[in-house]
């Protein structure tokens, strides 16, 4: 860890309980992590072992209920919900699980999207938009729609519309899931090589371990709990 | 899929970032998200080409319903306010009590000399109208609401004509008639003589589209209707009456008013008014109308609302996304505002062409809808509401959107 620049995620005791009363249910039981700057960390977990809560959280789009929580030395907690998108277009880029792109959009438009809302011009914002979809491999399909490319091209202008403008910190949500095993690795190998090029903190979530290896650590999760990596027999 | 990136592994696991991303510290302004999202919203619409034609549909159809029925019923309108409309007089004396243009208890001379004794009058005629009966050449009969108007003014006198003119009916015994009756009439042409209530007359002229409620109008020299009409000198159905330059006409009607207690005065536009008014109130037509284009507004706000909301729920997942990358509910309301906008102007378009088209095609002296240069401007304002507000059912669905839902 680099102990002279401020932690990319600082989270300290946080919960979160959906609910009330007899209905409640904690989904964080008291989640203490750290990501440095720079660092490419995998969060891995059994379904409901509350990565998706951490996730929504540290995507700024879910309050916690206690604890602490900041992005780059900036504090989540006890912010207003009107607040949050604010923060998102400052520090995150986000690939989901699906590839959720505009449909009526072309791939370049697409990337362009979250560019113009920080403020690019449309022309900035599509110069852009075709600089990362070069680096992701896709330079002749910068004017395709999402149902004109394959399963893995899409994935691919997700992590292009993750990354263009720099945001500090990618989000992602499972994005091996929907792809062959080859494809998954490529894209998840096109994350790594870029981020690091690019200089992005990367929180992955998957249940792939045959991507686990391109981590620089694996933080693993269970019922609500950071818990240390199981034994590997 | 085409080839992947080639990725060096050894200098994946040695990277060697230029910097670190730092947060991103500008902001697009309202102009730049209205510009993003419009262009969001319209490319939206038209990727979706059949809720594209399903919306457009709905907002053309209340154009045209709408224009269609009002002006239907501005056409129904005018066949009881042509008369006051086009009779070129400031202010009418009309019998007691009247509420449209109908013939009432006969005024007299004496209300006549007052009229043309008041202060402000330039000039009073008489006019009579009442209905007479046109023989036909086959035994029949056929009504008409026979016009006598006084030479050498010709207040009250024929307008829209095809054949003839005012002097035509200086000719002896020579009636203008309305062309379209021409058949039904017995197959009338300038020169034919006819027996209209027992009286020889001729026929001098032809006007285009009188045709009020009534009988359709013919027209007469004073002299001539009161003879057909075996009408006394001293009896009249209404005094018409001009002001002179400059004074004032609500006043004038005043002074006739009061030196008339046993009249109703009213200014042109009052008459009018009171025209329209007693059409709205006392008969259906008004809500009959009023209804229908009511009607054709809810089926226009009804399709757009439900075209919209299901656009939205059809691509929650995008607006989701559209929210998790930073999209704000104003964002998206920006979104589907211009989409409404597009609807109301693209359907305005569609349906006010429509209208036009069938209204010219459709033209003839019975009944031709009236489409007046306002409609355009109103039926835009008004889909524009209609659409707007139909926006709104969409809105509040993506204002409960969870951006989490992108993590679902």
């Amino acid at each position: 860890m680099n102990d002279n620049l401020t932690p990319a995620i600082d989270i300290r005791g946080l919960t979160k309980t959906y609910g009330t009363g007899a209905l409640a249910f904690q989904a964080l039981k008291g989640v203490d992590l750290r990501v440095d700057q720079g660092e490419f960390m995998m969060l891995v977990g059994p379904s409901g072992s509350g990565k998706t809560t951490l996730l929504s959280i540290l995507g700024c789009v879910l309050t916690p209920t206690d604890g602490e929580a900041r992005l780059y030395g900036e504090a989540l907690h006890g912010k207003k919900e009107s607040d949050l998108p604010r923060l998102r277009l400052e520090y995150i880029g986000f690939i989901f699980q699906g590839h959720n792109l505009m449909s009526a959009l072309s791939a370049e438009e697409n990337i362009a999207v979250p560019l113009e809302l920080r403020g690019y011009s449309h022309r900035a914002a599509l110069t852009e938009a075709r600089e990362v979809l070069t680096a992701v491999g896709l330079k002749d399909k910068f004017k395709k729609r999402p149902d004109e490319l394959s399963g893995g091209q899409r994935q691919r202008v997700a992590v292009a519309r993750a990354v263009a403008g720099r945001p500090p910190l990618i989000l992602a949500d499972e994005p091996t899931a929907s792809l062959d095993a080859e494809s998954g690795m490529q894209v998840t190998q096109l994350l790594k090589s870029l981020c690091a090029e690019r200089g992005h903190t990367v929180v992955c979530v998957t249940h792939d371990n045959r991507i686990f290896h391109l981590a620089d650590r694996t933080v693993h999760i269970e019922d609500g709990r950071i818990v240390p990596a199981p034994a590997v027999h | 899929m085409s080839a992947a990136p080639v990725v060096d592994l050894e200098s994946r696991r040695a990277p060697k970032p230029r910097a670190l991303a730092q947060p991103i510290l500008t902001r697009a302004g309202l102009v730049g998200r209205l510009r993003t999202m419009a262009g969001i919203g319209v490319r939206m619409m038209f990727h979706d080409w059949l809720k594209l034609a399903g919306t457009l549909f709905g907002v053309v159809f209340a154009v045209l319903l709408g224009n269609f029925q009002m002006g239907t019923f501005l056409a129904l309108l005018g066949k009881n306010r042509m008369f006051v409309e086009n009779a070129q007089v400031d202010v009418w004396v009309t019998p007691p009590g009247t509420r449209q243009f109908q013939t009432g208890n006969p005024l007299n001379d004496t209300h006549l000399n007052r009229a043309r004794a008041t202060k402000g009058v330039a000039w009073a005629e008489p006019l009579v109208l009442r209905t007479a009966q046109l023989a036909l050449p086959n035994g029949g009969s056929e009504p008409v609401s026979l016009v006598g108007t006084r030479a050498p003014r010709f207040a009250g006198g024929p307008w829209n004509l095809l054949k003839g003119d005012d002097a035509s009916l200086l000719t002896p015994n020579g009636v203008i008639f309305e062309d379209a009756e021409r058949e039904k009439f017995g197959g009338l042409n300038l020169g034919s003589v006819r027996e209209l209530s027992g009286h020889k007359v001729q026929v001098v002229g032809f006007t285009w589209g009188l045709l009020p409620f009534a009988p359709a109008y013919a027209f007469a020299e004073q002299e001539t209707a009161r003879a057909i009409l075996k009408e006394p000198a001293d009896k009249h159905t209404f005094i018409m009456v001009g002001v002179e330059p400059g004074a004032d006409k609500a006043e004038v009607r005043a002074r006739l008013q009061e030196a008339m207690g046993d009249t109703k005065v009213m200014t042109r536009d009052e008459y009018l008014s009171e025209i329209l008014k007693y059409i709205l109130t006392e008969t259906q037509i008004g809500f009959s109308f009023g209804t229908s284009t009511f009607m054709g507004l809810l089926v226009g706000l009804i399709t757009v609302a439900l075209s919209m909301f299901s656009s939205v729920i059809d691509n929650m997942r995008q607006f989701g996304t559209l929210k998790a990358i930073g999209s704000k509910t104003v964002d998206l309301a920006l979104l589907l505002f211009t989409q409404a906008i597009v609807y109301a102007l693209v359907g305005s378009l569609i349906g006010l062409g429509a209208v036009a088209g069938m209204v010219q095609g459709m033209r003839n002296p019975q009944l031709t809808p009236v489409l007046m240069p306002e409609a355009f401007g109103i039926t835009v304002v008004l889909m524009l509401g209609v659409c707007l507000s139909a926006s709104l059912l969409a809105l509040f669905r993506l204002y409960r959107l969870e951006p989490a839902m992108v993590f679902r």
